[in-house]
């Protein structure tokens, strides 16, 4: 992924309910990928972060998988 | 439970008077799962009325869903430790004062039905991003995939001689 997801998907407010999205952003593990990885912009990735660590604390995301 | 997340701040809806403090904020929630499918949809009213009570303005809502948790959440309820795998997630969108907010958050920090509460700052809008961007995307990289997958059938024969030939070769050798 080398252009940021979220502007090609005119996305602009992460949402931690959207598990289909997050999911991308994790490994198997289920940590969350770096910025290196994701190619998504500085502004995004604080905001992906957020949503997938609200996401772990509603249950909807693994803190550890596997 | 969780602090109050700090996202949008641009998102303040101040009146004329200047007055008001509302925002946009949305409370996602997981009851417990021994409360039964029959007993959800008053549980679910009950909340809608309690925000409302705090002078809350519904934006847009969710019926609570019953889904496997990603991991197992413990609750203790009357000195008695439960643990839960499955829970009913809602959630709520709605206008509040941004004091009224902490009032609510202590009532719901109180009710015995809810698991665990996650109150954040949104907007207004449908933050669930359409699906159809994502099938557009994979439907354009699996069309060069099938060309190419034709194009190796056309090499195949060109393979199989370059083989006979090889074996030719060893058992020359």
């Amino acid at each position: 992924m080398k252009q940021d997801y979220f502007s090609a998907n005119n996305i602009k407010h992460i949402d931690y309910k959207d598990i289909e999205i997050l999911s991308k952003f994790i490994n198997p593990n289920g940590k969350i990928l770096s910025h290196k990885k994701t190619g998504v912009t500085a502004k995004n990735q604080r905001q992906l972060s957020g949503a997938i660590k609200n996401a772990r604390f509603m249950g909807l995301l693994p803190f550890v998988a596997k | 439970m969780k602090d109050l997340g700090v996202k949008n701040e641009n998102d303040s809806l101040v009146d004329e008077n200047g007055v008001s403090d509302a925002r946009v904020y949305e409370v996602g929630y997981l009851l417990v799962p021994t409360l039964g499918e029959e007993n959800v949809p008053a549980i679910y009213g009950n909340l809608k009325e309690l925000v409302s009570s705090f002078g809350g303005e519904m934006i847009s809502d969710e019926m609570p869903k019953m889904i496997d948790l990603a991991y197992t959440m413990e609750k203790v309820t009357a000195n008695v430790r439960s643990k839960f795998n499955t829970a009913y997630f809602g959630w709520v969108k709605f206008y509040i004062d941004s004091q009224k907010v902490l009032e609510l958050k202590k009532k719901l920090a109180l009710d015995a039905n809810i698991i665990r509460f996650l109150i954040v700052k949104t907007v207004k809008e449908n933050t669930i991003a359409a699906k159809r961007f994502v099938h557009r995307d994979t439907f354009k990289k699996r069309t060069p995939v099938m060309k190419e997958g034709a194009e190796n059938e056309e090499v195949v024969p060109i393979n199989k001689e370059e083989i006979d030939k090889e074996i030719d070769a060893m058992v020359a050798v």
